[in-house]
């Protein structure tokens, strides 16, 4: 995806909180969890209170890093309505120490193995019923070097 | 606490039948229950009964089990509904369970029932219920066992075939079944052709569609003998929520592997002594999970231990006589007490061509339902209990 021409207008509300698109200021795609400055402890998405400590206020919004690896995955053929098949699904480690579930895109069905580098991205997730692309957040297979 | 005995069982044929509705299925598994019981209707003093998806598909949250007991001339006595999940059928016979065991009832009835058929996308899995954000971002219950499997063959070496020897397993026991609703066996070679639903799993590695009722008549233990000569005890009974954690090893599931080890400990017994089961293979990597998070085989061992036939009939302990979840398909609130059915039958010698010779010891694992996140993997609800001869 282009990412200067990302079109916040199309982003599933559903996600809307959980991730920053590129702007014209910063090229980079974010996701926004919670950390807790008692325990240290990140949680993505964003929680209210600290299900460790049970305090008030002692979570902070932090990005999460861009970079993670494959901890597992499955490839969708049959899909859910507005869906295209097939697409990738899997969990993902973050180097905060969580492992997330993601939708996740490969050009090439090859490099997608447990522990392959994945990157986080901008991108289509679905259609809506007008047929008209839902865009949220996703990672992407790492070309190899 | 009191022991408890279940003197009557009774479920409806599994299939998809349009023309039947919630209450019409109900109504059969009860009136089989109770009549295979000897317990006359005004002796019930308490009723549960499980449903996962009556209010989303039937626009009936509550008062299904009012509905099924004023068919059959029962009321005025305490009604209480029990949604669990894919468990919903076997909480509910753990309330009734529960009540007996307080004391405070005697007597009581345990139905569990559900209408799947009528909900859209035919072909389509299920999606779970009420997980907003991860059905934003893709998700189906088949999604999540498919990447179990990915891991679980990354990890342990195991293999599509492994896994479609569990369906070939439980649809080979599924030919000496009425109330399945596939009653036909399928070769390796077939279900490694059929369909592709999310990679690694097929649609023979998937359950069906499928509505259904069963219904568990249960008493405490001293009254028993009224009622039959064959009572069949509930010697444990357990429970839990998912217990959730951040980088879950997905191998394996934390709320089988609690509710299974309070159950054995409850029962005083251990995985060696269980003689039939009847667990939960939703999908047939399902299954392999389980022989390992209830204790029958090692950690990573599952998928050897069907290919080595160890869950056979006749085998080391044999799982799913039935035909399981992939054959006689997985109404959720229906699921649980047509396993506690099954078990009922072979623990009493009912099981006809199915039958496990010299069967004593059985137990029922229902489990299933997912919590809406992105971080925290687990199932929602995981339901056992243990079985035992009660003569
Ligand atoms: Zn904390």
């Amino acid at each position: 995806m282009n990412q200067a021409t990302f079109d916040k207008e199309r982003i599933d509300p559903v996600l809307a909180d959980m991730f920053i698109p590129p702007s014209s200021h910063d090229n980079e795609t974010h996701l926004v969890a919670s950390k807790c400055n008692k325990c240290g402890v990140y949680f993505f998405p964003k929680r209210h209170i600290c299900p460790n400590c049970f305090e008030e206020g002692t979570l902070e919004d932090k990005y999460l890093s861009n970079e993670a690896s494959i901890y597992t995955y499955c490839v969708v053929r049959a899909a859910p309505v507005g869906f295209d098949s097939p697409y990738i699904l899997g969990y993902v480690d973050l180097p905060e120490g969580i492992r997330i579930f993601t939708m996740i895109e490969t050009d090439n069905m090859d490099d997608l193995k447990i522990g392959a580098r994945v990157r986080l991205i901008a991108g289509k997730i679905r259609r809506d019923e007008n047929g008209e692309d839902v865009m949220g957040y996703k990672f992407s297979v790492m070309k190899e070097r | 606490m009191r022991e408890i005995s279940i003197v009557g069982a009774g479920m409806t044929k599994f299939a998809k039948m349009p023309e039947r509705d919630v209450i019409d299925l109900g109504r059969e598994a009860c009136i089989k229950a109770i009549k295979s019981s000897g317990v006359p209707r005004k002796d019930i003093q308490i009723a549960y009964c499980g449903t996962a998806r009556t209010g989303q598909l039937l626009n009936r949250e509550c008062g299904v089990g009012q509905t099924i007991l004023l068919d059959i001339g029962i009321s005025g006595i305490p009604v209480t509904s029990v949604g669990n999940f894919c468990a919903s059928g076997s909480s509910a016979l753990r309330e009734a369970y529960l009540a007996i065991a307080s004391g405070m009832y005697d007597v009581a009835l345990a139905i569990g029932v559900e209408k799947l058929s009528v909900r859209k996308g035919k072909g389509l899995p299920l999606t779970s219920d009420g997980v907003t954000l991860l059905t934003a971002l893709g998700f189906s219950p088949p999604a999540y066992f498919a990447e179990i499997a990915t891991r679980h063959m990354y990890e342990f070496g195991t293999t599509e075939k492994q896994m479609a020897l569990v369906t070939v397993k439980n649809r080979g026991h599924s030919r000496y079944n009425p109330n399945c609703q596939y009653q036909t066996s399928v070769t390796v070679e077939e279900v490694l052709a059929s369909r592709p639903i999310v990679d690694p799993l097929r649609m023979l590695n998937c359950c069906p569609t499928t509505d259904g009722a069963g219904a568990i008549l249960l008493c405490a233990k001293d009254l028993a003998w009224k009622y039959t000569d064959k009572p069949v005890d509930i010697i444990a009974s357990s429970l839990h929520f998912g217990l959730y954690e951040k980088n879950k090893d997905m191998t394996t599931f934390n709320s089988d592997r609690a509710s299974g080890k309070e159950a054995y400990e409850m029962a005083g017994l251990g995985p060696k002594d269980i003689d039939v089961a009847e667990v939960h293979d939703c999908f047939s990597i399902a299954e392999i999970l389980h022989y390992e998070d209830l204790g029958f085989c090692p950690r990573g061992e599952g998928g050897p231990f069907v290919e080595q036939g160890k869950a056979d009939i006749g085998g080391e302990v044999a799982i799913n006589p039935s035909g399981g979840l992939l054959s006689r398909g997985h109404p959720l609130g229906g699921t649980g007490l047509a396993q506690t059915t099954e078990i009922f039958w072979q623990l009493r010698g009912e099981a006809d061509k199915r039958q496990v010779p010299g069967a004593r010891v059985g137990m029922t694992h229902t489990m299933g339902g997912f919590q809406d996140s992105i971080e925290l993997a687990d199932v929602a609800s995981s339901c056992i209990h243990i079985y035992r001869q009660g003569w």
